[in-house]
């Protein structure tokens, strides 16, 4: 379960630092939004990536449940890269909002 | 086919490329919001992806990858992390800026 624990992990920690940045893009609803225009796209590109397979996972180190060839890890490695990138984004988005507000 | 990672990578990061450059977006501005939001996923999640196949948690079929490794990821695994979150930060300015035309316009 080792795939399963760091995924876990992983997205507990963007969820903290989301509230830490004080970003709250997890509590905006056009977020979520967003979260299924991207669950489509990454059907479209993982699924191919575990189709083929181009990418060969451990079935041993994951709990081995796919949703069509993807692997229900996959989505919250996923939610943690994208969700880091956007914590980021928006941090820098903000800081600019309130120096030119000053 | 040896190609078939690098073009799905290519096909990923191909329209949000040409559209990034779009004026509405804005999106290279400012460049310090950018370099960072792709640099610090990147280092950490490549070194994720270098332990997890040291790890044996997947591995890359040899048939659809060109054969650059970088400490044993595809040359492709690792611009998965440049094409992916571009693309993911592009759609995110978009949806942004398609609500908020779309609440201008109400």
């Amino acid at each position: 379960m080792e795939y399963t624990c760091l995924v876990i992990v992983g997205t507990l920690l963007v969820i903290i630092l989301d509230v830490i940045l004080k970003t709250h893009l997890f509590k905006q609803k056009i977020f979520w939004i967003y979260l299924g225009i991207i669950v489509v796209l990454m059907f479209v590109v993982n699924g191919y990536l575990t189709w083929r397979p181009i990418v060969i996972y451990n079935e041993s180190k994951m709990l081995g449940i796919r949703l069509f060839t993807i692997p229900v890890e996959d989505f919250f490695f996923g939610f943690s890269l994208i969700g880091l990138n956007l914590i980021i984004w928006e941090f820098f988005n903000k800081k600019i909002k309130n120096i030119n507000n000053k | 086919m040896k190609f078939e990672y690098l073009i799905v990578m290519l096909f990923t990061v191909s329209v949000p490329f040409i559209k990034s450059f779009s004026p509405e977006i804005n999106f290279y501005k400012p460049l310090n919001r950018f370099v960072f939001a792709m640099l610090i996923p990147f280092v950490l999640f490549v070194t994720i992806d270098i332990i997890a196949v040291i790890r044996d948690l997947w591995t890359f079929n040899p048939d659809y990858v060109i054969g650059i490794y970088f400490f044993g990821l595809p040359l492709e695994e690792v611009s998965f992390f440049i094409f992916v979150p571009f693309a993911c930060i592009f759609t995110w300015e978009t949806v942004k800026y398609l609500a908020k035309r779309q609440k201008g316009s109400a």
